[in-house]
């Protein structure tokens, strides 16, 4: 029922029993999409602009006392609390990629959706952050730079899904599984991290999200989310 | 006098009001105007002779037909026909110039997009898109020219009639912008 | 005015302001911008699309692969190499944040004379002035010319070894603080003493199905972080035909490493390696480990007392290893950084052996790359001759000892008994500003190179590094500069770099193969490196002392605590300058931009501390003041800080920030001359002060004090 509703298309699985909480996916994220660094107080203050963290709650007592790690970003929800509420339509929803799309040129910096968003995954751009000259040479220029007053969040690294697409388009042959991977499955050093076409019931993300210990965030909200979290936890030979 | 006159209908207020409209229409409007001018070449560049003669336009922007940008040519591919042709023009020996400084020539490209406008040139090339429908006809203008109303309408407008199978993926805001 | 301000009029001056909006925004001068498009455009280059480059990442001496992606000249993101054996693709945040180093606005641009050491304030100096310098001391007595290079085993090292042996001056001493903090010299003098070879052992986690881990942060900064990480993945996930594996871990705090352990078990700082004894006691009394060392000595109960666990757990745990198919024993730099860290590592490798681990898959092999690490007494060695005056020049390279080592050991005060120093540092690090002439070499992405992988790989490894952008500034290859002295018979950097390569022509079973130089290095420049195509790595001999060393660990007086420092995202401190570096969370405290030292709530709770308290750490060697964080998972009677922050120069974003744990250290070695920063003690004073500390985590407390 749910497929009909909202169909699907790119997803993400996130190992979690894999996953180390290394923080790699959150710098390889921040340098792929432009992200501006904003300095020890403005992070304090919570105006870090970081598109994907990863929460580190602690269970138990000690001894007994262990971290889980959930990265979490933008779940490309395929039923969005963030999109009816924007005034300007600055948060839409792609029908050909079923993916949550920010237009950072339409956007007037309400910040209802980041309100509205119950995985916090918006970060607003309180500031024009500086990079001081010459470090703006690094900038992604497959990315917009976003100015004050702007929302912002993670875009499944659309401008990897479109380079992907005009890869094969280029080559006349259709998109492989694989050919599409985000900044932060690709850097992630354990491989906790699959992205790929979920309408394709073969590719690794599919497959991996069928598994038994997989579950989504925050499933009873009905949001339809694209990113599914696969358990951790096991024993010996488990 | 037993009643005064409300602030917004004093004469004084009004006129200053006016005057500070006006003001702001006619800056805005100059704005406007200098935006659509064609900016200051360093080479007076006759597009009209180049394309008149034959020469395909990706023969000097070759990028078109395979990225995102078109590309300007660089010092040496001007040099490639111009070190055999005849300095006629003094905008010829600017350019030579420029090549015996070792310099690349500072273009100020006119055909631009804003920074969110993610456009890519291959897929409309592929498209069979004549270049002249977006940037005019060159046959007729020197240096390149601002075309009028490049806006996301006509964008669209174009995307439309691509027909409906093709309008999902064509009116994707994610096409372009991200 | 409220009211006179309607509906209608607000709408007016809204207008207004979107008027003045277009004015400013969309003037001609914001519409057009001048582009210079390439004078002669690179063949390799196609407008509009990026080029790729395949290097190595200099960052730490892992040595793992990058592919480079730039766009019309300028570096845009560092990914991993698919190819590469190391890193296989993927990279740590380190290495992502490469190009913030590139692209550094206080990066030394030219090269600079210092009027007086320690002032900040430079003269410029014509690049053949500072030639002269350098050929002057090395056409000078050359007992008197020291070279300090960091740990990276590169082209450098190499190139500084041969220039050092041909003109007969000592040769080269490679330290780091991550070395130091890894206990790697003592890692190597373990196998020396174990496979009779001064190299690193790799260990096939990949293949285990269980990995007991005795200190070793493996997923965050041991040796080879992200090869261990790759391995780590594959370990863990469960296939058809595979088990997932399981992780055991012996360390104080909860690190990133032990965060992911299924088990572990907070051990008193020093007592890994009489566990180590301890375990190897319980399995020889199973089947399937036949004991390589005399395990008589060893007292269970006693060393379970010490270590600060219960016997049953440890019982527990052999059973555990006795069932595990291929268990994999790790010794860790908290094992290591003792005084007795020589013999634990004996004691952990022996439970290898114990298992017949050596040379099979899922377990230990030997590198065949030199480890050359010099260790801490070959440090103080240096620092005695500088005291002495023996010393007229010293070339720093690579590492930043003013800041890496414990000020006790007395480097600073050393250098102002050296007549020259000469540093080629492309940051202003606190050495450079000791130095008399800093040279700036390329930063790594602008250079040539290649690296001998550390220790995370099963085959031997060359990894290439080219420029990937044409180097920014007037910035010289210090290897340039170098053979510029005419002491070597290599024309330039490049050639030496050649020379190497020249061994590799012509051999089969590489990844590459030519059959003369330049077709060989036209292809190591595309591959990113010359490899084994196939793992070729074995475990020779192996040599234990006969009986199991039962050294206790260093108890701590009342009021006392064990200070575990450990190294971090930022590596030997070189990272805090990239201000992305900074804003990523800490994995195990996500705090930001800052330094903390770590206190278990309950010892908190006794001394009356809370959250962003700042307190005074003091120890024999010294005292800092650092900002208190409630760690959960930490022993009461440890506190921890993180290495890298504190620094007092090295750019904008690095200086004062955070404390520099290396001033708590005294100089003390262990058997194999390391330092033994593991057995330092030391007591907290609360300041009353408070500083609240950015964190990603929940902000109660922050917001109402900003």
């Amino acid at each position: 029922m749910a497929e009909e509703q909202y169909p699907e298309k790119w997803g993400m699985v996130i190992d979690q029993d894999i996953c180390t909480g290394c923080q790699a996916c959150v710098t390889a994220c921040s340098m792929e999409n432009n992200i501006p660094f904003t300095g020890e107080e403005e992070v304090a203050y919570g105006r870090g602009m970081h598109w994907l963290r990863i929460q580190r709650y602690w269970e138990g007592e000690y001894p007994e006392v262990s971290p889980t790690h959930t990265p979490m970003m933008c779940q490309q929800c395929g039923h969005a609390p963030c999109e009816p509420v924007c005034p300007v339509f600055a948060t839409v929803h792609s029908e050909s990629e079923s993916i949550n799309l920010q237009v950072y040129n339409r956007c007037i910096g309400t910040r209802y959706c980041a309100n509205n968003c119950p995985y916090i995954a918006r970060s607003f751009n309180w500031f024009d952050y500086e990079v001081p000259a010459p470090m703006n040479y690094y900038l992604n220029p497959s990315v917009t730079v976003r100015r004050r007053g702007v929302m912002e969040k993670c875009t499944f690294c659309v401008q990897r899904i479109y380079a992907g697409q005009e890869t094969a388009k280029k080559e006349g042959r259709a998109l492989r599984d694989g050919d599409v991977v985000p900044a932060c499955a690709q850097a992630c050093p354990v491989d906790a991290i699959i992205f790929g076409d979920l309408t394709d019931p073969n590719s690794r993300v599919s497959q991996a999200a069928r598994s038994e210990r997989g579950y989504t965030q925050l499933e009873e909200l009905g949001t339809a989310p694209r990113v599914t979290y696969l358990k951790g936890g096991g024993t010996y030979g488990g | 006098m037993n009643k005064p006159l409300p602030l917004w209908m004093r004469p004084w207020v009004r006129i200053t009001f006016a005057v500070v409209v006006l003001i702001f229409l006619g800056a805005a409007a100059g704005g406007l105007y200098l935006t659509q001018t064609v900016p200051e070449q360093p080479i007076q560049f006759p597009h009209n002779f180049h394309v008149g003669s034959g020469i395909p336009c990706m023969y000097c922007h070759p990028g078109a037909q395979w990225g995102p940008t078109a590309g300007l040519p660089t010092t040496q591919k001007c040099l490639g026909c111009h070190q055999q042709v005849e300095k006629r023009t003094p905008e010829i020996e600017k350019l030579l110039n420029y090549a015996a400084n070792g310099q690349s020539i500072p273009w100020v490209p006119v055909a631009i997009q804003p920074d969110f406008v993610q456009f890519n040139h291959r897929p409309h090339v592929a498209a069979g898109v004549e270049c002249a429908t977006c940037h005019g006809d060159l046959t007729k203008m020197t240096v390149a020219e601002p075309q009028r109303g490049q806006n996301m309408g006509w964008c669209l407008e174009c995307h439309q009639k691509q027909g409906p199978e093709k309008w999902e993926r064509l009116s994707d805001c994610a096409l372009c912008h991200y | 005015m409220s009211e006179i301000i309607s509906r209608r009029n607000f709408l007016k001056l809204a207008g207004l302001g979107a008027t003045a909006a277009v004015l400013t925004g969309c003037g001609p001068a914001a519409r057009y911008v001048t582009r210079n498009p390439y004078y002669d455009m690179p063949e390799y280059t196609q407008t509009g699309l990026s080029t790729y480059f395949a290097t190595t990442c200099r960052e730490c001496p892992a040595g793992c692969g990058l592919i480079m992606r730039t766009f019309e000249g300028r570096a845009i993101k560092a990914e991993g190499n698919p190819a590469h054996p190391v890193n296989g693709g993927k990279l740590c945040s380190r290495g992502l944040t490469g190009v913030q180093g590139l692209y550094n606005p206080d990066r030394f641009k030219s090269a600079v004379q210092r009027p007086q050491r320690g002032d900040p304030a430079v003269e410029p100096v014509e690049w053949d002035a500072a030639l002269q310098v350098v050929k002057d001391a090395l056409n000078g007595p050359a007992g008197e010319v020291a070279f300090l290079l960091g740990l990276n085993q590169d082209h450098l090292a190499d190139l500084v070894t041969q220039l050092a042996e041909t003109i007969g001056a000592p040769a080269p001493l490679r330290y780091g603080a991550l070395g130091m903090f890894e206990g790697r010299a003592t890692l190597v003098k373990a196998a020396e003493q174990v496979f009779g070879q001064a190299v690193f052992p790799y260990f096939d986690i990949a293949g285990a199905d269980l990995v007991v881990s005795f200190g070793a942060n493996f997923l965050e900064a041991w040796l080879s972080p992200v090869a261990y990480s790759r391995a780590y993945g594959r370990f863990r996930r469960a296939e058809p035909l595979k088990k997932r594996g399981y992780l055991v871990s012996f360390e104080a705090r909860r690190s990133l490493t032990s965060g992911s352990a299924d088990e572990w078990y907070p051990v008193v700082p020093g007592s890994e390696g009489l566990l180590a004894a301890a375990l190897g006691k319980l399995l020889s009394e199973s089947s399937g480990f036949s004991a390589v060392m005399d395990y008589a000595a060893v007292d269970v109960q006693a060393a379970c007392a010490a270590a600060g666990i219960e016997p049953e757990k440890l019982e527990a745990l052999a059973q555990l290893i006795a069932r595990a198919e291929r268990p994999l024993f790790l010794p860790g730099g908290n094992a290591l950084g003792h005084a007795d860290g020589l013999a634990a590592a004996v004691n952990i490798l022996a439970l290898n052996a114990g298992r017949g681990n050596f040379g099979v898959p899922g377990g230990v092999y030997l590198t065949t790359s030199p480890a050359g690490t010099a260790t801490l007494t070959d440090l103080r060695g240096l620092v005695d001759r500088m005291r002495t005056g023996q010393v007229s020049t010293l070339f720093i390279h690579g590492c930043n000892p003013v800041f890496e080592l414990p000020p006790t050991l007395g480097f600073t005060q050393a250098l102002a008994n050296v007549k020259t120093v000469v540093s080629f540092a492309s940051f202003p690090d606190e050495t450079a500003l000791q130095a008399d002439y800093v040279l700036p070499d390329h930063t790594p992405l602008e250079g040539w190179g290649y690296q001998y992988t550390l220790a995370g790989v099963d085959r031997p490894v060359l990894s290439g590094a080219q420029p990937v952008v044409v180097p920014l500034y007037e910035t010289r290859a210090t290897a340039d500069m170098l053979l510029s002295a005419g002491k070597l018979p290599y024309k330039d950097e490049v050639e030496f770099i050649q020379s190497v390569l020249e061994d590799k022509v012509g051999q089969p079973d590489a990844n590459i193969s030519g059959t003369d130089l330049p077709s060989l290095w036209a292809k190591y420049l595309q591959a990113g490196g010359w490899w084994l195509a196939a793992p070729s790595l074995s475990a020779p001999e192996k040599n234990f002392a006969d009986g199991a060393s039962t050294a206790q660990p260093q108890a701590a007086g009342s009021g006392q605590f064990h200070l575990m420092t450990y190294p971090t995202l930022f590596g030997d401190g070189s990272g805090a300058n990239r201000p992305w570096l900074q804003e990523t969370p800490d994995p195990a405290t996500t705090v930001m931009w800052n330094s903390w030292v770590e206190i278990n709530p309950k010892t908190a709770e006794e001394l009356g501390l809370h959250d962003d308290d700042i307190v005074k750490v003091r120890s024999e060697a010294g005292e800092v003041e650092a900002v208190v964080y409630l760690y959960p998972a930490i022993r009461p009677d440890t506190v921890a800080i993180p290495f890298g922050q504190g620094h007092t120069a090295l750019g904008r974003w690095a200086e004062r920030r955070g404390c520099n744990p290396a001033e708590l250290l005294k100089v003390t070695m262990n058997e194999a001359g390391d330092l033994a920063f593991g057995d330092t003690l030391v007591t907290i004073t609360p300041t009353g002060k408070r500083r609240p500390i950015a964190r990603a985590e929940s902000r109660v407390g922050v917001y109402g004090d900003h």
